[in-house]
């Protein structure tokens, strides 16, 4: 139950900032994408379990605040979660650098297929250039964000697991 | 949660969300505003309103510093161009505070408000929104405040309003501003000096583009010194979403020649949305299209 409520406040303070302090930080008209971020972090660091449902829970949560069609951003951070909860288990190097590359490859794929899914529902107008310059610029952003951000996130996960007892 | 569970179990789970993210996409993309998902989302903006709000008092110095940052490339330019400019205005002024700033806004809206008919309602925007794909801005009036969809959104001052985009959808207590910049926003203008009239269509951080204007029109030299109005207009018992003359922004590029009929018309917005914080909405809605 701690770790459920723990997982809530760290989704609704992401939207939070996500929708205030975030949104007035538009360089070159982007800006990061801080739902996506905690969704891979949270993949990486617990797997594709918990990557699929705080991916899921993020993206319907940033849905409800969007005049879209909901659904298209808790499709896409499922699979964002879930695929890169899979994928570290092939990541055998102990570099820190590690949680960097992942975010931002991870999210540039994530922004791609969210615009992708948006230009065929008929939701994204905007050119393909623009749609590589925000995708790029966005896992530029997360990617500089992640050693600030990572390590906060692992005490809180790891600060609400369940203790376990061990009888002697 | 469950932390550890079998690779099948992991697979079947995710199969379930991708199946509920799709449902929920299709029952939203079928039921459209009047649909129960339209209505939860509503409520999750209710209730998320007041937070935004209060995040947003908190934070807005730390924002506002972050996004100076954030707009340093554009501020040095702009810096340039005004550098005279502030060479006289400095002797006369000693110290601004934010709280001067934004009385001088708000004093402003008011002055604005009193000088518009039809009647308007005061706003705070509490959001810029979260989409790097759509432009829009959350404001703290809502339809308790008699704010409803298509109404259009200005600010300014006495001496004109300037346009910053439509309602989209509300809230009892907030409301979705689209911004006029935003990809596929369009909106009726008419140049000032020729009076030639044509569609302002939004262009992300792009200058919006002016379409349907005759590659003849004469235009007055040097940039910024045309503006664009919007018009108004009546058809049957249908009227234009946006009053009269009120400021879009100013030609900043024009391409004539060639063999296009048209020319490329290019309008900076009249508002500089980067530091948006209060606006005034135009209590207008009447289902019109334009």
């Amino acid at each position: 139950m701690r770790r459920v409520l723990a997982l809530i406040a760290v989704i609704v303070t992401a939207i939070l900032l996500q929708s205030t302090v975030f949104s007035q930080l538009r360089l070159l008209g982007v800006r990061p994408e801080l739902l996506y971020l905690v969704t891979i972090l949270i993949a990486l660091q617990e797997g594709p379990n918990e990557g699929a449902i705080v991916g899921f829970t993020c993206g319907l949560a940033q849905d409800m605040l969007l005049d879209q069609p909901m659904g298209i951003t808790a499709l896409t951070l499922t699979l964002l979660g879930y695929a890169v909860g899979m994928a570290r288990q092939y990541i055998v190097s102990p570099s820190p650098l590690v949680p960097t590359i992942v975010v931002a490859i991870s999210t540039a794929l994530g922004v791609a297929f969210y615009e992708i899914v948006t230009f065929l529902l008929g939701q994204f107008e905007a050119g393909f250039t623009y749609a590589v310059k925000v995708a790029l610029l966005t896992a530029l952003y997360n990617a500089v964000l992640t050693p600030i951000l990572a390590p906060l996130l692992r005490r809180i996960v790891e600060g609400s697991r369940p203790r376990r007892v061990v009888r002697l | 949660m469950a932390a550890r569970s079998g690779p099948r179990n992991t697979r079947l789970l995710v199969v379930a969300l991708v199946v509920a993210s799709l449902t929920i996409i299709t029952i939203d993309y079928r039921e459209g505003d009047s649909g129960p998902l339209a209505a939860m989302g509503r409520t999750a903006r209710t209730f998320m309103a007041p937070l935004q709000e209060a995040v947003t008092n908190v934070t807005r110095p730390v924002g506002n510093f972050f996004s100076g940052v954030a707009h340093l490339p554009s501020l040095a330019q702009e810096n340039t161009n005004l550098k005279a400019e502030v060479a006289d205005l400095q002797a006369r002024i000693n110290a601004t505070s934010q709280i001067e700033a934004q009385n001088l806004e708000l004093q402003n809206l008011l002055n604005l408000k009193q000088s518009l008919t039809p009647s308007s309602v005061a706003a705070v925007v509490i959001s810029n929104g979260m989409s790097n794909v759509n432009y829009y801005i959350t404001i703290d009036r809502g339809s308790n405040d008699g704010v409803r969809v298509n109404d259009p959104v200005v600010t300014g001052s006495q001496d004109g309003a300037r346009l910053v985009g439509i309602v989209v959808s509300t809230t009892p207590i907030s409301a979705d501003v689209r911004l006029l910049i935003d990809e596929g926003f369009s909106v009726p203008g008419r140049l000032a000096t020729s009076g030639e009239t044509g569609l302002v269509v939004g262009n992300g951080d792009q200058d919006m583009t002016m379409q349907d204007i005759p590659a003849t029109t004469k235009f007055p030299s040097g940039t910024g010194t045309e503006s664009v109005f919007t018009i108004s207009y009546s058809v049957g018992d249908q009227h234009g979403r946006f009053p009269p003359n009120i400021l879009i922004g100013t030609v900043s590029s024009v391409v004539q020649g060639g063999v296009e009929p048209d020319a490329q018309v290019s309008v900076r917005p009249a508002v500089d949305f980067s530091s948006l914080e209060a606006v005034l909405v135009l209590q207008t809605a009447n289902g019109g299209s334009g």
